[in-house]
């Protein structure tokens, strides 16, 4: 049967059901479901989030000034940006100000997620669906030494050290035990790379893995350990002293020195490996144009890192703000959080009941009350579903709107905002990317578009590490040491009730808590997540959300091994425990 | 010719001579309490080992232990995952998906049953027949139940997997489970942590593949080289406690100068882990030494156990709504305080009244 | 001045002893010796055991300010858990101690262990003496021991929640010791009972301001019906000896 959705994309389930359960390289459970036509195009998409834990429902009744900690739960993978956009969410309710210091260290901690963030995806969760291992064990060791020099300064990449390497792999793969790469789709037709991308691909890959814990070491030292640092309403936990007695336990001389050179070596990390591995990968696979989904429609960003502290404004926000809509880049639409009318949950395709099951809510109203139903044509059991009807309720994850649209969020989403707004920060790169390349504006609108905005993302964090380092430094030398404020702390300074929202660009795209204080405690706690946007099944009107736009129309090389499935969805960087938590 | 990859050539991968690996070799032996004449058969086996398969599960979870273990330094993971474990499922790093990745599962109990390391992140959820946390199409309590059952050892990785963390924190609406509820017949390593550290992760590893034994366990079936002592017992800021020296408030001179943060609600005397010993990424920090009391995130119960910055409980009662140990106390002694007074005075007007009587009928 | 307790022979035998409760009096000499020396140093000992784990015990859950200067100056805090440590292992052996003698002291050495709840007239003497406290007996009767309601009341808020704090006390205190000490081996099961050790410290709290209620409630009554009843009390904890007031010779 074929269906025009409202949101202009066209669904035909008549064809051959492919099922890809568990989606892996991925955080937490997702399901995906095609159509493929008799030329293996997939005409119909359907996104199930598979597991829930209840986190809105948990965090009732308790003391809001934890509440970071529980919400920095939902991620691992993400971990500090949930607690961040909570402490603001706490913040903005009680009308808490915070010291610039604090400002600063918070944005250094979420450089330090973008970038630690993007390039584990990159390399361990994504690139798999561009490298084919197996392949780079025919490369020739000189040729990849030629290739990687050719392309970065990067110091390791002589013929030895690719040879090492290769005969390393050699080995693992001889000793019959694959362990990861077990069962992989190796030699699919899909893969382009030659033998000597795909074996510096793989040193890459293994680089990465040793390095991304540097990265983090940046949490440990503001908040004492990575995953899961800590946090404080009021500012953060970390107190500054530099020269007087005691500075040994608190951010000092060596601390910091700890810090810069992390970001030193980052910056290098993203400007000689990352990006260029991004682009040599590009280039072989130009023509593979597809995964657009609603990136060239509708596109949406909260911003964030907030230049000095308190204020919230699009104007003092270094990531860009506003939403595009039915791709008109000329008018970037200003989003407020607050507006009852522009943010909603819908759940009509979703294991949730509301009071009205098609009505949507603001998150200040918002109602997380689970009903696990499957529809009449489901295949399968309740308890062992073969395939799913996405005609009734699907999906763990909500469905959210703005202004009743369906959105996407994310890197490319910011980079489309940035661009649209003609931010140089963020249109530069893009159109260097662009030139280099060799592509047109709407090359950017596809998977590859998106995975390449993560990397300019990256890029971009870790250069803003920079900059907020530079910041707190002169401010210390000023002689400010403030980190806290501690005037709103006791909870019987608070409002008898009171409401609050805080956002953050999360790595996978906008994030926002809502609160509702009363009597001290949390009455009503509603977290709207990045991957709830981009994963989310239909709402009642049958608008397709960003994960099954982005599917549709793609070809299909082996059906057997759906790779192209998971290159678009990879491409998103899913979370599914943040999408549904 | 498939020719297995064995703890020797892993050895000599990290450039480690012949000699050395003798002489780990015969230091194992000694460590074991076996002869000097072990040592060969040690090394023997170690020579000819296959990388134990690990089957690495993941239920509800935030996927935050899978990222803490790809921080560990000593081993590095990359090491790990290349030479020293066949990590043969982990939704989270494996290159295949969708069946291809359910086909390693059955693979793996086809020919390695009794013989793989079953790794559990996360837990099942019991309520909607398990539906809250689906993989394959089926409830992840089926798959932990299949998989278990042919698993040599089972390790519950982080609070999750170890008391059920922050999904089964009050009401534990998808009654969220702890796997040694599930898994009742096989030894289970627990790793409590949210997340554990990853030394602590690849340590318990290592030590299982190194010595062929699980480690010494606690009465609460954590290993007790990590989480034998408090973070309290080893805490840096120990001597200020003793000395009567607290932060008072954040960010005052007091937490400047590094003083204890017990009263800022610090979980460190009630909490057992190696974060003040191993402390955290590579050694860099641990959570009090960055500021912020410990919140006791390996020991069960400690979501409900808040608010975090309190060093009483919170005690919530039908009687008493938001209260402690203290108010509830205190508010005792002086309903006590004040009965005794009114006590007082009617008996004095009672024994006032007898008087007179007695002084009238006289 | 004639008789003594030796005219009320008592039961022998261990089982009879803790059948024969809380002996009322009919007609009583006016002077007989009840507690035994170490039922009386075991007294005063533990009081003063009590009063400083109060002390101690409050100060550890809410320290005092903050002192200043360098931290291997001071050993402020320290002290005051050494103290309460000390004070907790004495009061643990005199418990000891006090139990033991049980066994081998006179009919009211045993009293505090073993309420007679199967007893139905005991129970209506228990409510006889709630009567007297409420005014609504115009005379309380004489006992050589504990009146009942003292002896329930001596159970169940002060034997109860004190076995309660000996045992979080020795938890908590194994803790320090490490998980392979006798203190531990002793002790380690009063975690499983109540969850974590972070209940515990809860626990050992909560069951203190049970003890002090105890305390404030125990102290008045025993001035009071030194005062008001027909026999002493708080001589009798200090000599040993009843004296009951209206009896005339
Ligand atoms: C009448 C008897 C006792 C009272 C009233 C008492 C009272 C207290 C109180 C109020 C605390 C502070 C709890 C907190 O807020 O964390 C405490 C802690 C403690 N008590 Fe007791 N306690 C008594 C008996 C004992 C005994 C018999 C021991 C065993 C040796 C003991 C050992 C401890 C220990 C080890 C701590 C923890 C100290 C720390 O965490 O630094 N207590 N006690
Ligand atoms: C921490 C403080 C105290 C505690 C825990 C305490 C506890 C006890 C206990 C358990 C008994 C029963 C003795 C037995 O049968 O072995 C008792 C008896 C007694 N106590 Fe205390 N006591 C305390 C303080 C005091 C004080 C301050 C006084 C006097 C002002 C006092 C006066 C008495 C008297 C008179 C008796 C005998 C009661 C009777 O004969 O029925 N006590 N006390
Ligand atoms: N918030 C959040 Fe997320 C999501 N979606 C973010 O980047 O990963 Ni777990
Ligand atoms: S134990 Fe904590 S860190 Fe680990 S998965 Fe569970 S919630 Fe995440
Ligand atoms: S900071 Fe915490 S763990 Fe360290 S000494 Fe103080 S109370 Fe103990
Ligand atoms: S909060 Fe957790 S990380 Fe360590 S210091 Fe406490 S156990
Ligand atoms: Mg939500």
């Amino acid at each position: 049967m074929i269906t025009e959705t409202p949101n202009g994309f066209s669904l035909d389930d008549s064809g051959q059901r492919i099922v890809v359960d568990p989606v892996t390289r991925i955080e937490g459970h997702l399901r995906i479901e095609v159509n493929i036509d008799e030329n293996n195009v997939i005409r119909n998409a359907v996104s199930t989030g598979t597991m829930w834990r209840g986190l809105e429902v948990i965090l009732k009744g308790r003391d809001p000034r934890d509440a970071w900690a529980f919400t920095q739960r939902i991620c691992g993978v993400c971990t500090g940006t949930h607690a961040l956009t909570s402490v603001r969410t706490v913040e903005d309710a009680l009308n808490i100000q915070i010291p610039e210091n604090a400002n600063t260290i918070r944005n250094i901690m979420q450089m330090a997620l973008y970038t630690h963030d993007h390039l584990v995806h990159f390399y361990h969760l994504h690139a798999l669906d561009w490298v084919d291992v197996v392949s780079s064990l025919s490369a020739d060791p000189k040729a990849t030494s030629e290739l990687a020099q050719s392309i970065s300064d990067w110091p390791k990449s002589s013929p030895g050290y690719f040879r090492d390497l290769q005969t390393r792999l050699k080995k693992f793969v001889e000793s019959g035990q694959l362990g990861l790469f077990r069962n992989g789709y190796w030699g699919n037709p899909a893969y382009k790379l030659p033998p000597e991308a795909n074996l510096m691909a793989v040193a890459h890959y293994l680089e990465a893995l040793d390095f991304q814990k540097e990265i983090v070491k940046i949490h440990t030292v503001f908040g004492g350990k990575n995953p899961h640092p800590n946090w404080l309403v009021g500012g953060v936990p970390c107190p500054i002293n530099v020269a007087d007695t005691g500075a040994v336990g608190a951010i000092n001389i060596e601390r910091l020195n700890l810090v810069k050179r992390i970001i030193d070596e980052s910056r290098q990390f993203v400007e000689q490996v990352y990006l260029p591995d991004l682009m040599a990968i590009a280039s072989f696979y130009k023509d593979w144009t597809y995964g657009g989904g609603l990136s060239s429609t509708n596109v949406l960003s909260y911003g964030d890192i907030p230049d000095n502290a308190n204020d919230y404004s699009a104007g003092n926000l270094l990531l860009p703000r506003g939403a595009i809509i039915n791709g008109n880049l000329n008018e970037v639409h200003d989003v407020d959080l607050r507006n009852p009318e522009e943010i909603q949950e819908f759940v009509s395709h979703s294991w949730y009941n509301y009071p009205n099951q098609d009505a949507g809510l603001h998150p200040w109203d918002g109602v997380t009350d689970p009903h696990f139903e499957l529809g009449p044509n489901t295949r399968g059991t309740r308890t062992n579903i073969e395939s799913i009807d996405e005609s009734a309720r699907y999906s763990w994850i909500k469905s959210p709107r703005w202004n009743g649209n369906a959105m996407e969020v994310g890197p490319l989403a910011r980079y489309i905002i940035g661009y649209a707004s003609n931010n140089p920060e963020f249109k530069e790169p893009v159109e260097k990317v662009l030139t280099d390349l060799n592509l047109p504006v709407s090359a950017l609108f596809s998977t590859l578009g998106r995975t390449a905005a993560r990397g300019l993302e990256c890029a971009w964090a870790a250069e803003k590490m920079q900059y907020f380092y530079n910041k707190l430094i002169t401010n210390i030398r000023n002689g400010d040491l403030a980190t806290a404020n501690v005037s709103l702390w006791e909870p019987h300074t608070w409002p008898h009730e009171a409401k609050g929202v805080g956002f953050t660009e999360a790595p996978r795209g906008a994030l926002g808590h809502w609160i509702h204080i009363k009597d001290k405690r949390i009455e009503n706690y509603q977290a709207v997540v990045p991957t709830t946007w981009n994963a989310g099944p239909r709402d009642a009107q049958g608008n397709i959300g960003a994960y099954e736009a982005a599917l549709l129309n793609t070809p299909v090389a082996n059906a057997e091994q759906p790779l192209e499935i998971l290159r678009t969805i990879h491409s998103f960087d899913p979370c599914l425990a943040c999408s549904t938590h | 010719m498939a020719s297995n990859e064995s703890f020797y050539d892993v050895f000599r991968q990290q450039g480690i001579s012949r000699r050395s690996f003798n002489k780990f070799c015969s230091i194992t032996a000694a460590s074991l309490g076996l002869g000097p004449a072990f040592a060969p058969r040690i090394a023997h086996a170690m020579e000819t080992k296959r990388r134990t398969p690990v089957i690495w599960l993941n239920g509800l979870e935030c996927t935050c232990c899978s990222e803490s273990f790809i921080r560990s330094s000593h081993p590095l993971v990359s090491d790990m995952v290349l030479s020293m474990l066949s990590l043969d499922y982990s939704e989270v790093l494996m290159a295949a998906a969708g069946h291809q990745a359910e086909a390693a599962l059955q693979e793996t109990l086809r020919d390695n049953y009794g013989e793989y390391i079953l790794a559990v992140e996360g837990n099942p959820p019991l309520n909607e027949d398990g539906m809250f946390c689906i993989v394959g199409g089926r409830p992840f309590l089926e798959q932990l139940q299949e998989m278990a059952a042919g698993a040599k050892a089972v390790i519950a990785w982080g609070s999750c997997a170890s008391n059920g963390c922050v999904q089964a924190a009050k009401p534990n609406p998808t009654q969220a489970t702890p796997i040694h509820k599930v898994i009742r017949d096989k030894p289970i390593i627990k790793i409590p942590g949210c997340p554990p550290i990853a030394e602590v992760m690849t340590g318990v590893v290592t030590y299982m593949l190194t010595f062929g034994e699980i480690p010494p366990l606690d009465r609460l079936g954590r290993p007790k080289m990590f989480y034998g002592q408090r973070i309290h017992d080893k805490c840096y800021r120990r001597p200020h406690f003793d000395a009567g020296q607290f932060a008072e408030a954040w960010d005052d001179e007091n937490s400047r100068k590094g003083y204890c943060l017990y009263k800022m609600g610090c979980r460190g005397p009630t909490t057992y882990n190696a974060c003040s010993t191993v402390r955290w990424n590579d050694g860099v920090s641990f959570p009090i030494q960055s500021g912020h009391g410990c919140i006791g995130c390996s020991e069960e119960n400690f979501w409900d156990n808040g608010p975090f910055y309190e060093r009483l409980a919170k005690i919530n009662t039908p009687f008493f709504v938001e209260s402690d140990a203290d108010r509830i106390g205190l508010g005792a002694v002086a309903v006590v305080g004040t009965a005794i007074a009114a006590h007082t005075a009617a008996s004095a007007l009672q024994r006032a009244r007898s008087n007179s009587n007695a002084a009238k009928s006289e | 001045m004639a008789t003594t307790s030796e005219t009320k022979k008592a039961p022998s035998g261990f089982f009879a002893k803790v059948i024969h409760h809380s002996t009322e009096v009919e007609s009583p000499a006016s002077k007989i010796y009840v507690y035994e020396a170490p039922v009386r140093f075991w007294h005063w000992m533990n009081a003063l055991c009590i009063v400083a784990l109060v002390v101690t015990g409050y100060l550890i859950g809410k320290p005092l300010p903050s002192i200043g200067g360098e931290a291997s100056d001071h050993f402020l805090f320290g002290n005051i858990r050494l103290i309460h440590f000390a004070a907790g292992q004495l009061l643990i052996v005199l418990l000891v101690y006090r139990i033991v003698w049980a066994f081998f002291g006179n009919e009211h050495s045993h009293q505090l262990f073993l309420p007679p709840f199967w007893s139905r007239k005991w129970w209506g003497e228990v409510w006889h003496e709630v009567r007297w406290y409420s005014f609504l007996e115009k005379t309380p009767k004489k006992y050589i021991g504990h009146n009942p309601l003292a002896q329930l009341a001596m159970f169940t808020v002060f034997l109860l929640p004190l076995l309660n704090l000996v045992a979080t006390g020795g938890a908590l205190y194994a803790e320090g010791e490490g998980i392979d000490s006798y203190w531990y081996m002793a002790f380690g099961w009063v975690f499983s009972v109540y969850g974590d050790s972070f209940n515990v410290h809860t626990v050992h709290r909560l069951s203190m301001w049970v003890i002090v209620c105890f305390t404030m409630i125990h102290t008045y009554l025993a001035i009071r019906e030194d005062i008001m009843s027909r026999q002493s009390l708080v001589s009798t904890m200090i000599s040993g000896w009843r004296y009951f007031k209206d009896d005339k010779e």
